[in-house]
């Protein structure tokens, strides 16, 4: 899935070469860091929905630079992750709000309400304009 | 650690990584070692590494990669003069808030 998706996102060759190379390391890594990476990977790309394929390819690239030296160091999957591994992958996922999707609606609820601010200040003076005659 | 300690410490923990690496640099592992040492048992390594990941996007501290001998290169990182500035805010903040408590439990009394 995750590699379909990419291909829809990224339009730059250096941002595919990045995910060529993440994918490479990720098989490298020892079983039980692969399955949970894969996990913890497949969890972001639904939660992230990050659409600029630089942010998704340098998140990826920390979330297996955190695995590998985690497996150098023998720091076992749940020790990385911790008790509530939702809670961490949000946390991660966090860093990168800056290329999600969601950014364009956080814009729009931003900019009308400052429009709704906008309309209330000219009624009330309106107002005040029509109470004063 | 209740479920209770673990929200208050997700708020201070970034100061309490910067008043840390204040002292002296360190890479990750050193981090979340001294993390448990103090007492701060249920934090995960991967918690404490994205909030690595976070104060080195907002340019808090400097890093640096050094060679080992056994896996990647390990990322060691130093406080700046950004982290620091960011620290100073971070304890007058804190002494703020402590003191209101303190008031507020009083109160109570």
């Amino acid at each position: 899935m995750a590699a379909r998706w990419i291909e829809k996102v990224t339009g730059s060759l250096e941002d595919k070469k990045r995910y060529r190379q993440y994918k490479a390391r990720r098989e490298q890594l020892p079983g039980s860091y692969r399955t949970a990476i894969e996990a913890v990977e497949r969890y972001l790309m639904y939660a992230g929905a990050i659409a600029t394929g630089e942010v998704l390819v340098q998140m990826l690239e920390d979330l297996v630079d955190l695995f590998e030296q985690s497996a150098a160091d023998g720091t076992p999957v749940s020790a990385v992750v911790g008790e509530d591994p939702v809670e961490f992958a949000e946390t991660f996922l966090a860093n990168y709000s800056d290329g999600q999707w969601i950014n364009k609606e956080r814009a729009r609820l931003v900019a009308a309400i400052e429009r709704a601010e906008t309309e209330a200040a000219a009624e009330a003076s309106q107002e005040g304009r029509a109470n004063g005659s | 650690m209740g479920k209770q300690a673990t929200e208050m410490l997700k708020g201070t923990l970034e100061g309490i990584v910067l008043a840390l690496l204040a002292d002296r640099a360190a890479y990750g592992y050193e981090i979340t070692a001294w993390l448990r040492d103090q007492g701060f048992t249920d934090i995960a390594e991967g918690t404490v590494y994205a909030l690595l990941v976070r104060i080195e996007q907002r340019r808090l501290v400097d890093v640096e990669k050094v060679p080992s001998a056994k896996g990647p290169p390990r990322k060691v990182y130093s406080i700046n003069a950004q982290g620091r500035e960011y620290l100073d805010e971070f304890w007058r903040t804190w002494s703020f808030l402590a003191e209101r408590l303190e008031q507020l439990r009083k109160g109570e009394k």
